[in-house]
């Protein structure tokens, strides 16, 4: 395994080892950075010392090797000393010379004595020994002869005794005989040695085995390779100082050098070792080493407080930001003290407006959540909220709750006629006016122009009169960008508990009643009756069947004949819608058709009758036309004119035969865009008639606005017409009026002759009524058309 | 004693009886070096031992005795001079002659007889530097080889002989190298290697 292996593995460990606390952590990773920097720094001391030691060691056993060969030759010296005095004694060389063995023998003893040598003898030149162990005489014997002329000095072997052998000739005045002393090389005398040297030195003695190898006389140096490296070759040669070589000893290693100590022969018998153990060597480094580990430990002890410190004075505010961010999780409002410019400190201040910016969002959300950004009143959220608590404190203690459904009758026409900003301001002037008029009533704005109020307690009579106090307000146009603008408010009313004990209830109540109030034409206020529960309930039916005779096509078509009067016959017809309710039979458009508007269902539904009317129109003659209603709604709607071109081009219809009746109401929500399109249909050949001509405001604009086609006169004028001088008055403006427009007229609703003579009279252009024809099928039509002259009354 | 005369005597009646031959001998040590100064001795059968002949000497000169190597035939009497002024004390351990001549000063001449043959080493009991020799000898054929181990005797009877070669440096008992030789009417020449 390679060291990136490990590194990577060690690495991949502490990973995958997570700390609970960045306090740990840090502490961990200080110490461990420091304990391997100190293990580095111990290391590179342990080494350098070690190396330092061994280079120490060898120079010092060098130095001691020539120590030890100066001390060898002083010995050598001195023992001589001594020899040389008994023999140069002339009394010692006369008995020497005449074989006085006894006077020799004594002459040794006194030697011996006197120089503390262990061993004297005399040899004499016939090899006879006198003195001496029995062993050591044996091998001097032959020594003074084997020796070369002049050396003194021999160190030989003995048995497994090495002794060194110092010889003083004894000359009368040639050699007559040889003094010789025998120290024998044991372990006393190394001691000897030793205690003569400066350093701390162990002196051995090697002797050669019977095999050639070296021994240790005391057996501390047990046979090696290395050893026999030191000592030298067998045969003697090679370096006698050899460099210092290792040996490992039992004891340890050591230094050693090897000093061969020369024999008789040219190959020694015996070696001095002297060695220096490594662990004497580095007994000097041992206080270093101790204050190197204590020094680390002390440091990494001091790396680990201080570490732990600088951890905890981080790690507390983190740990602070930590638990503030949790409170700030679960929603608490939260601030960290901040202390300190560090990036901690600033972190601190960060998320304290960090916290501030959630907090003022969190109350902006909540807020838009609760009320209208536009006019800062509470929306429907609320109100519901706070009609709950309302309706059950209604309930709980008694008393009485209103609730009041505003709605503004003409702001879309704000909008449409001045723009969206003109309309918000409105809104907003609306929302400042109505707590003023209701300080009393919780105020919340429902959609684009619907309001409402809620009352708690107060007087029974107090809704009325509030109600009544707006309407009375809003009766006199606002001023909205310098315009006045007649606004007008509708509103429904449902009190609790009678109307409702729930907010639900009570919302839709209220809003029951108000779309009544609506359908009265605006501008007033309704309470809510338990009829208009129903009436609701039938609505809802009935929508659900519309869809599904759109879907089924339960629908006709009946077709009321309009008779020309200048040409005599018939000029035209105007389709009627007709619905066969699978249940409830023949359905008048009156009763479907407000709830078609309410649900959007009149743009299918006014697209099938003028596909359907168009068809049927083909087959009459030429100059028959057919006239199509198309309500306010579809009206507006955006795919109106394609729907009338479709019509058009899949049945081959002239577009001068289709007549396109519209009501006043068309131009309600504006009056540019509606007369934009009513261009482009004339443009495309249609055209265009006003119905109901003289009911709601009939304002005399729309005359001008547009050059319509035809003018229909309103029932309601031709059914007096006859027999009320005013209603004839009236009909006579009109039919005056179209005239100078050059507008054709119709009269709708004609059913006597009386009627007829009138209105003939007066120049009307056609008329349409029971007197002519009821409305027919498509069929009938047909018939209707061949019968010549086919007045009802004629 | 007696013996000894007869058979000197008979030595040299057998001399005289046979033809006399010169001898040449060299001696060289056993690297091949001529070794001078050695002192060679041819003993003959029959041949009559020198008489003495006038006064023989060793000075001591200069801390040194002088000469270094002094023969004399058997019974002859050797002054020891003292040259130095410093005193001397000649002794000899010699088996064939021991003396001791005790402590003498400037020209104070001692006397001693040598009248056994053989080698008698001097020293001086004062300087131990100082070493002599006195060979004593009962054949008439003793010589010191030259500076080319020279050593040469004009007319030794022919017949069995012993050759002698004597030098301190002689590795042998009494550095003595003693062989036997024939010499023949042309006489001997032959070349002693000793070792030393």
């Amino acid at each position: 395994m390679t060291v990136s292996e490990v590194l990577a593995q060690t690495g991949g460990r502490l990973r995958s080892f997570r700390f609970g606390s960045l306090r740990t952590r840090l502490a961990t990773l200080y110490a461990a950075l420091f304990a391997v920097a100190l293990i580095g720094i111990a290391l590179v001391a342990q080494v350098v010392v070690s190396r330092n030691a061994r280079t120490t060691v060898a120079a010092e056993l060098v130095a001691s090797g020539a120590v030890y060969d100066r001390l060898w030759s002083l010995r050598e010296q001195s023992l001589r000393s001594a020899a040389d005095v008994l023999s140069r004694d002339f009394g010692f060389r006369s008995a020497a010379a005449s074989g006085d063995r006894s006077t020799i023998a004594s002459a040794l003893v006194s030697l011996r004595q006197r120089a503390g040598v262990p061993i004297a003898m005399f040899v004499d030149l016939d090899g006879g020994v006198i003195g001496g162990t029995a062993s050591v005489a044996r091998v001097a014997a032959d020594v003074p002869f084997a020796m070369a002329p002049g050396r003194r000095d021999v160190v030989i072997l003995a048995g497994s005794t090495v002794y060194r052998l110092v010889l003083s000739p004894v000359l009368a005045p040639t050699e007559i005989g040889w003094v010789v002393f025998a120290v024998p090389l044991d372990a006393a005398e190394m001691r000897n040695l030793e205690k003569l040297s400066a350093i701390p030195l162990i002196a051995t003695m090697l002797r050669r085995a019977d095999d050639g190898r070296w021994v240790s006389i005391d057996g501390a140096v047990p046979p090696s390779d290395a050893l026999e490296a030191l000592g030298g070759a067998p045969d003697g040669k090679g370096d006698r100082h050899s460099a210092p070589a290792l040996l490992d000893l039992p004891d340890g290693d050591a230094l050693a050098i090897a000093r061969p100590l020369a024999g008789i022969g040219a190959k020694p018998q015996a070696a001095l070792l002297i060695r220096y153990p490594y662990g004497l060597a580095m007994a000097p480094y041992r206080p270093l080493q101790l204050g190197i580990g204590l020094a680390g430990l002390a440091g990494l002890l001091l790396v680990m407080a201080g570490s732990r410190r600088l951890a905890r004075n981080i790690a507390r505010p983190i740990a602070a930001l930590d638990r503030a961010a949790q409170q700030l999780e679960e929603g608490a409002p939260t601030v960290v003290q901040v202390s300190g410019r560090d990036e901690i400190g600033r972190l601190a201040a960060s998320f304290n407006r960090m916290a501030a910016g959630i907090a003022e969002r969190e109350q902006r959300i909540a807020h838009l959540a609760f009320h209208d950004p536009l006019t800062g009143l509470p929306n429907r959220v609320s109100l519901r909220e706070t009609l709950d608590q309302v309706s059950a404190r209604v309930r709980r203690t008694g008393g009485q709750a209103a609730v009041l459904s505003l709605d503004l009758d003409r702001f879309h026409a704000v909008n449409d006629t001045l723009g969206h900003p003109a309309g918000d301001a409105l809104l907003r002037r609306i929302a400042t006016l109505l707590p003023e008029l209701a300080p009393d009533a919780f105020i919340a704005r429902l959609s684009a122009d619907e309001f409402a109020l809620v009352l708690e307690g107060g007087a029974a009579d107090r809704p009325r009169a509030l109600g009544q106090a707006i309407l009375d307000h809003f009766a006199v146009p606002m001023m909205v960008e310098a315009h006045a603008v007649p606004i007008g408010v509708s509103m429904g009313i449902a009190i609790a508990p009678s109307d409702g004990n729930d907010a639900d209830t009570l919302l839709k109540n209220a809003d029951l009643a108000l779309a009544d109030a609506k359908r009265d034409g605006g501008g007033v206020m309704r309470f809510f009756e338990p009829a208009l529960d129903e009436a609701a309930r039938r609505r809802r039916m009935l929508e659900l069947d519309l869809r599904e005779a759109v879907a089924k096509g339960q629908f006709t078509l009946a077709f009321q004949p309009i008779f020309d009067l200048k040409a005599q016959r018939i000029g035209g017809f105007e389709a009627l819608l007709r619905w066969h309710h699978p249940d409830r039979g023949w359905l008048s458009p009156v009763d479907f058709i407000p709830v078609a508007e309410e649900t959007g269902l009149i743009v299918p539904i006014g697209e099938w009758v003028m596909r359907e009317a168009c068809r049927t129109a083909t087959r009459w003659p030429e100059h028959v036309r057919i006239a199509v209603n198309v309500s306010a709604l579809q009206f507006r709607s955006p795919g109106f004119q394609t729907v009338v071109l479709q019509a058009l081009a899949i049945s081959g219809l002239e577009p001068r035969r289709l007549e396109v009746e519209i009501t006043e109401s068309v131009f309600l929500d504006g009056e540019g865009p509606v007369v934009a399109l009513l261009h482009r249909l004339r443009a495309m050949g249609v055209r265009v008639a006003l119905d109901d001509f003289g009911t709601g405001y009939s304002s005399l604009s729309y005359l001008r606005s547009f050059p319509f086609d035809k003018i229909k006169i309103d029932r309601s004028f031709v059914t007096p017409v006859a027999r009320d001088a005013s209603a004839a008055a009236i009909v006579r403006a009109i039919i005056d009026l179209s005239a100078a427009l050059r507008t054709d007229t119709t009269a709708e609703g004609v059913e006597d002759d009386e009627q007829l003579a009138v209105l003939t009279e007066q120049g009307c252009g056609s008329i349409q009524g029971y007197l002519f024809s009821r409305p027919v099928d498509a069929a009938s039509t047909l018939e209707l058309l061949a019968t010549p002259l086919v007045r009802a009354a004629a | 004693m007696i013996c000894r005369l007869l058979g000197a005597t008979l030595a040299c009646s057998l001399a005289t009886a046979a033809a006399a031959a010169p001898v040449a001998i060299t001696v060289r040590g056993a690297d091949g070096a001529p070794l001078s100064g050695a002192v060679v001795t041819v003993t003959a059968p029959g041949v009559a031992a020198p008489v003495p002949r006038g006064t023989y000497a060793v000075e001591q000169r200069d801390i040194q005795f002088q000469p270094h190597v002094l023969i004399v035939p058997v019974g002859a009497t050797v002054a020891f001079p003292n040259r130095d002024k410093v005193r001397h004390h000649v002794y000899s351990f010699s088996r064939p002659k021991k003396f001791d001549l005790k402590l003498y000063g400037r020209e104070d001449s001692r006397t001693v007889t040598f009248d056994q043959p053989g080698v008698v080493a001097l020293g001086c009991n004062i300087h131990d530097t100082m070493s002599g020799f006195v060979v004593v000898t009962a054949t008439p054929f003793a010589i010191q080889s030259d500076g080319a181990g020279y050593a040469r005797f004009a007319d030794v009877p022919a017949g069995r002989v012993t050759v002698q070669v004597w030098h301190p440096s002689i590795r042998a008992p009494g550095n003595t190298l003693s062989q036997t030789a024939q010499i023949g009417a042309s006489g001997l020449s032959t070349t002693l290697t000793v070792r030393h």
